[in-house]
């Protein structure tokens, strides 16, 4: 009954070793060791350039701050961090992002109309090693089934 | 006949309807003003395409002690008055009031103005204080010639010339291969044989710095290009103190880098947007060929027709001598930008 619904034993075994294989190939997160990243932050009415941007949870980050046409201001949500930029005059921030997760950067000083639309987002990728985690459970599914196989059998 | 309870109703709500508006108009419109002794004028901000300041003009009695309150009405805004009177509100946020209590001694005509980038019209952004002297009515100042234009145009220099340096036939290129130095400038020029006219300022405002490497150099036929530019951007500079030179950079930040650039570059954000393109005081190929007085002519007048706004009713003589000699720092090597001399 249980030998029915299972592969053939050399399409397991097959499926086994490509897995462990993968599990031992697959790197962890480039970023383990923290990288410093570096950026121009532009502000105008109504938009942050960029918008969005990614790095990795523990790195350094730089960010020079500039407002192009009214008074904008910087305040990024989780961190905390608020700074205010006068057009001309850029201001540089630097923090560690080490809290993982999305977070909205917003306008900080009313800037026009629209200011309350003003936002932005940074995302903060976990370190977790996601493929290789799905890779590990995959190879104890295969075991698990094949040690299931090999009780069939001997009933 | 009313009946009495009907009349005492009637009455509390004539008192209720027209005694209380005119009871709390009738203090914050007569009484206070007459309590208080300063006179306060209300003034909001708006960008200028909104309506600017309001009021944008008003007349005071010279002595006489006037609270201007400020708010702004969409922006950030700045103000500052001017000038002479070193006054800088600094920003002030949409909803937020800064005030500030003053008193004219003499009759005169004076300005505030915003100095804070607010809109593509910002440099419109000005409000005239007319001081008068009721006593001495003829007190009040004629416009006067600024003196150091005056003798440009006597001269005949071209105000809006690309160059200044006469008919010196220079390669101008070879003379600056890159930015100059005045701090290496300083241990140079021990060793060189300066002309009185180089340290004369008078002889160096009215001369460009490229004039000023032609005549070290006749005196000094040995030195090295670079070491005469050098010598030269040390020259140039060595005047002015630590204090004066913060204060003007912070100047030229709140009021020149949105269209010269934070650095000079000529590439400030609103440099894409203006009739001609901003100068870059960053490049020592135009400033070494620009004079000192043209400078200050140039920022005291305007740069009519450029979008280059005029200073001249913003800043003093002196403030803008000071901008004039901040100016020849940003041609000079990068780290000696804003402390000159180092």
């Amino acid at each position: 009954m249980m030998r029915r619904l299972l592969p053939k034993r050399g399409v397991l075994a097959t499926m086994f070793a490509m897995l462990l294989i993968a599990v031992w190939f697959i790197q962890l997160p480039a970023s383990a060791a923290s990288t410093a990243h570096t950026l121009t932050l532009d502000m105008r009415q109504f938009e942050f350039t960029p918008g969005r941007f990614e790095v990795q949870q523990g790195d350094t980050v730089t960010i020079l701050l500039t407002a192009s046409d009214v008074v904008h201001g910087f305040y990024l949500d989780g961190y905390g961090i608020e700074q205010r930029v006068e057009p001309g005059i850029s201001q540089q921030i630097s923090f560690t992002a080490d809290q993982a997760g999305k977070f909205r950067y917003r306008c900080a000083v009313s800037c026009g109309t629209l200011h309350p639309f003003m936002i932005g987002e940074l995302v903060v990728n976990t370190n977790f090693p996601f493929w290789r985690a799905l890779a590990m459970l995959g190879v104890s599914l295969i075991g698990s089934l094949v040690y299931l196989s090999f009780g069939a059998k001997q009933s | 006949m009313l009946k009495r309870p009907e009349f005492i109703t009637r009455v509390l709500l004539v008192l209720t309807v027209i005694g209380l508006p005119a009871l709390i108009l009738g203090y914050q419109f007569v009484l206070r003003p007459h309590l208080n002794s300063t006179r306060t004028i209300e003034i909001s901000a708006s960008t200028p395409e909104n309506g600017g300041f309001q009021p944008a003009s008003f007349t005071v009695e010279a002595g006489e002690t006037l609270t201007l309150r400020f708010t702004s009405m969409d922006v950030t805004h700045g103000v500052a008055i001017g000038p002479g009177l070193g006054i800088d509100l600094g920003s002030i946020d949409p909803g937020h009031i800064k005030e500030v209590t003053l008193t004219f001694d003499h009759a005169g005509t004076y300005t505030f103005y915003c100095n804070t980038w607010c809109s593509i019209n910002h440099w419109r952004m000005r409000g005239v204080i007319e001081v008068r002297d009721s006593l001495n009515p003829n007190a009040f100042p004629a416009n006067q010639v600024d003196p150091v234009i005056a003798a440009l145009a006597a001269d005949g220099v071209d105000i809006d010339a690309t160059t200044h340096n006469g008919s010196m036939n220079m390669d101008t290129t070879a003379m600056l291969p890159g930015r100059p130095s005045a701090l290496r400038g300083a241990a140079i020029a021990v060793n060189l044989v300066i002309p009185t006219e180089l340290q004369d300022q008078a002889w160096r405002r009215s001369h460009t710095p490229m004039q000023g490497i032609a005549l070290l150099l006749s005196y000094n036929a040995n030195a090295s290009q670079t070491d005469l530019a050098d010598a030269v951007a040390y020259l140039w500079v060595v005047e002015g103190s630590a204090e004066t030179r913060t204060t003007t950079a912070q100047f030229y930040a709140q009021n020149c880098a949105s269209c010269h650039g934070e650095t000079g570059g000529g590439d400030g954000f609103m440099a894409a947007q203006t009739t001609e393109t901003p100068v870059a005081f960053s490049d020592p190929n135009y400033l070494f060929g620009m004079r000192g007085d043209v400078l200050y002519a140039k920022i005291r007048r305007g740069g009519m027709g450029t979008d280059m706004p005029n200073f001249g009713t913003l800043i003093t003589p002196e403030e803008t001598w000071a901008l004039v000699d901040y100016l020849w720092t940003l041609s000079l090597e990068t780290d000696e930008r804003t402390t000159g001399e180092g």
